[in-house]
């Protein structure tokens, strides 16, 4: 049938010569392998951290000759008793493990509301102040943010310089476990609350008001209500800051100033001052071995499910 | 008399004196711009089931809401009981609230959603489960407590939302057009399900609704609101009869209007036109005017006729016919007669 220029445009004879194209090289009989060939990349990248592993895990298991600075051809748990039984690796993986619990609660703590206001707030004018100041952070990567701490928490920063107009002596802010935490929650709290504000968005507003005219005060509301519901948004929000926080380098690195080592800078300081590859492996794979024991500890806790995972909630 | 599913239990239908449970006094409601209740004032006495019933955006929830107090009015004052609640917020308020969306905890099962309120209000804990237990039946859930409520049906939801707005015996309930979401026949059940509760419990009731045919059927009293602004306060069939103004008439039945030369509107209801294929078939009549059928269609019960009368500036009317075995259906086409009497005119001063 032939069909006027006007009825048939242009861009619509290029669609259909774009279709004819994909049928051709995607014939519609591979639709099947499609939801696979989505899954490729990832399984790739997965494949590939296995295969890391598997060497770092052959590497963990040879000792390093002091002689000739090279690894032990025999196999030895060797590295494990000292990953074990030395005390500095006690205390830094405490700390490291402390420090993570702490972090996570804080910051939990300190984003919940922040998200609740940026969620709930009626003025679009504060929602974006809101959102500016959580995305701002973003721009900054965190070496930079560390070491903007310690412009303003040194002991000629600005902080002890406000200090000394009032007559305070310099206080020592800096290189201590507390500043090291206080980095992190700070460096984790736009993460926390990029994961609680949709989970604080998927709560109609509807189900408070319900719960005021019940005869529940907003306290009432808020522990029976609102944190239940929330709690996928926390459990998610939780997991990523402390995993996040466990690792973490930068922030012991620079605001603990070598005296608050975190595990990633025992296994840096093994790989990169000490050259023991072995002991840098075991600690990493140990590392990995304690973090995948939190999430999977959290989960049996609160159930796959509590990150809308599973069975599908209405 | 005590209603079967209440003999023996505590709730006790509350007696009927002629108070006013809800005064709304000057109420004026202005969201940025937005003046979305125009200086309302109405009295509501105890025991009375008012329905709040005007087309989408015509400030009914807006209304609700500032009974509810989850909003404060930009003016004016409401009463509950006699005392100003301007300052009082909606938890100590003993108002029992349907919401649209029911606003069901989803994270509860039934009988924890209707547990909620005893709880919030700290009731005696002993007494909560038998009386959550002696709720549920009476909106036919019983032994349907366990059940979450993403396992419930619709209209069970909405059993479970009532029971848990009035578990607590609230002063006042009010309901935000719980059953628009529901089909028509489940939606015409509820609406008898909320009359027979509120009788037996006797709670002054607001109902918000859009639907005429509800606010006709459930209720004592019915405003009719537009544009912010309250229209007409009166029972069901006087708004019927007497609708106030042209809004109100056209809102509720079907109405033509026959507008005069002196910008007075009058308006006569599809119901009060009798049709017939000659004019000795309307004996009786006041007017009668000639018209061509335009369409008949056929509804079951009735006819409805729409009628091109040349007379009347070629005006559509829609006639109803009850009777249509009385005369063959008339075909499209066909010549008519209209017929009606002076006395179900209605006239609107402009
Ligand atoms: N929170 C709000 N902010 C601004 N305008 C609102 C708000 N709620 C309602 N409105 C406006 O007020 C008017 C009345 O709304 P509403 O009371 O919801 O009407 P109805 O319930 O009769 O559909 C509408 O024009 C609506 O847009
Ligand atoms: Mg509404």
């Amino acid at each position: 049938m032939r069909v006027s220029k006007s009825a048939y445009p242009l861009t619509w004879r290029i669609m259909d010569a774009l279709e004819a194209f994909a049928a051709f090289v995607w014939p519609a009989r591979f639709g099947r392998a499609i939801p696979w060939m989505m899954l490729a990349p990832a399984l790739l990248l997965v494949g590939l951290l296995v295969l890391g592993l598997w060497q770092i895990g052959d590497v963990s298991l040879r000792t390093l000759d002091t002689s000739t600075f090279l690894m032990s051809e025999a196999y030895t748990l060797a590295n494990y008793q000292r990953a074990f039984t030395e005390s500095l690796f006690a205390v830094v993986a405490w700390r490291s493990l402390a420090g993570s619990l702490i972090v996570t609660v804080v910051t939990l703590t300190l984003a919940f509301p922040y998200a609740y206001v940026m969620v709930r707030t009626s003025s679009p004018t504060i929602r974006k102040l809101l959102l500016i100041a959580l995305f701002l952070p973003f721009f900054i990567g965190q070496v930079v943010r560390a070491y903007g701490w310690l412009i303003i928490l040194g002991n000629q920063g600005m902080v002890n310089e406000a200090l000394g107009l009032v007559g305070i002596a310099p206080i020592r802010l800096l290189y201590n476990y507390w500043a090291v935490l206080f980095g992190l929650v700070q460096y984790m709290l736009p993460f926390a609350v990029l994961m609680l504000a949709p989970a604080l968005t998927a709560i109609p507003e509807e189900l408070e008001a319900a719960a005021g005219s019940l005869g529940a005060d907003w306290a009432r509301t808020f522990r029976h209500i609102v944190l239940p519901l929330a709690r996928p948004g926390l459990v998610g929000a939780g997991l990523v800051v402390m995993t996040l926080s466990l690792t973490d380098f930068a922030m012991p690195a620079i605001l603990g100033g070598g005296s608050q080592d975190f595990i990633a800078n025992a296994i840096y300081d093994q790989f990169f001052r000490t050259s023991d590859q072995g002991l840098g492996s075991t600690l990493a794979l140990l590392l990995v071995a304690a973090g995948s024991m939190l999430v999977g500890l959290v989960f049996t806790l609160f159930g796959a499910g509590t990150l809308a995972m599973g069975r599908a909630r209405r | 008399m005590m209603p079967a599913a209440l003999k023996g239990s505590a709730i006790k239908p509350k007696l009927e004196w002629p108070t006013v449970a809800v005064s709304v006094k000057s109420v004026n409601m202005v969201y940025d711009g937005v003046h979305a209740v125009r200086s309302a004032s109405f009295d509501l006495e105890t025991g009375k089931f008012l329905t709040i019933l005007g087309p989408s955006g015509s400030g009914k929830t807006t209304l609700l809401r500032l009974i509810a107090g989850f909003q404060r009015p930009t003016s004016g004052e409401i009463f509950i009981n006699g005392a100003a609640v301007s300052a009082v917020p909606p938890h100590k308020r003993s108002i029992g609230m349907v919401f649209q969306k029911l606003a069901l905890f989803p994270h509860m099962t039934a009988a924890e959603n209707v547990a909620f309120p005893l709880k919030m209000r700290r009731s005696d804990a002993r007494a909560i489960p038998a009386r959550v237990e002696r709720y549920l039946d009476m909106v036919r859930l019983g032994g349907y407590g366990t059940r979450r409520v993403h396992e419930l049906s619709g209209g069970q939801q909405q059993r479970v939302a009532i029971a848990r707005a009035l578990v607590f015996e609230p002063d006042l309930l009010l309901l935000d057009e719980p059953l628009a979401a529901l089909d028509r026949k489940l939606r015409e059940e509820m609406q008898l399900e909320f009359r027979r509760i509120q009788r037996e419990l006797g709670v002054t009731t607001i109902n918000v609704t859009h639907d005429q045919r509800e606010a006709l059927v459930v209720s004592d009293e019915i405003i009719v609101m537009d544009g912010g602004q309250i229209q007409q306060k009166a029972r069901p069939s006087e708004t019927y009869r007497t609708p106030s103004n042209a809004f109100v008439a056209n809102f509720i039945g079907v109405t033509n209007f026959l507008d005069a030369p002196d910008g007075e509107r009058r308006a006569i209801r599809a119901e009060k036109i009798r049709i017939a294929p000659t004019r000795n078939g309307l004996v009786g009549a006041d007017t009668i005017v000639e018209g061509i059928v335009a369409d008949a269609i056929f509804e079951g019960e009735r006819v409805v006729y729409e009628v091109r009368v040349a007379s009347l500036g070629d005006t559509l009317l829609r006639v109803f016919d009850h009777d249509p075995s009385a005369h063959s259906q008339l075909e499209p086409g066909s010549a008519v007669y209209l017929g009606w009497t002076a006395g179900d005119v209605l006239e609107f001063k402009p």
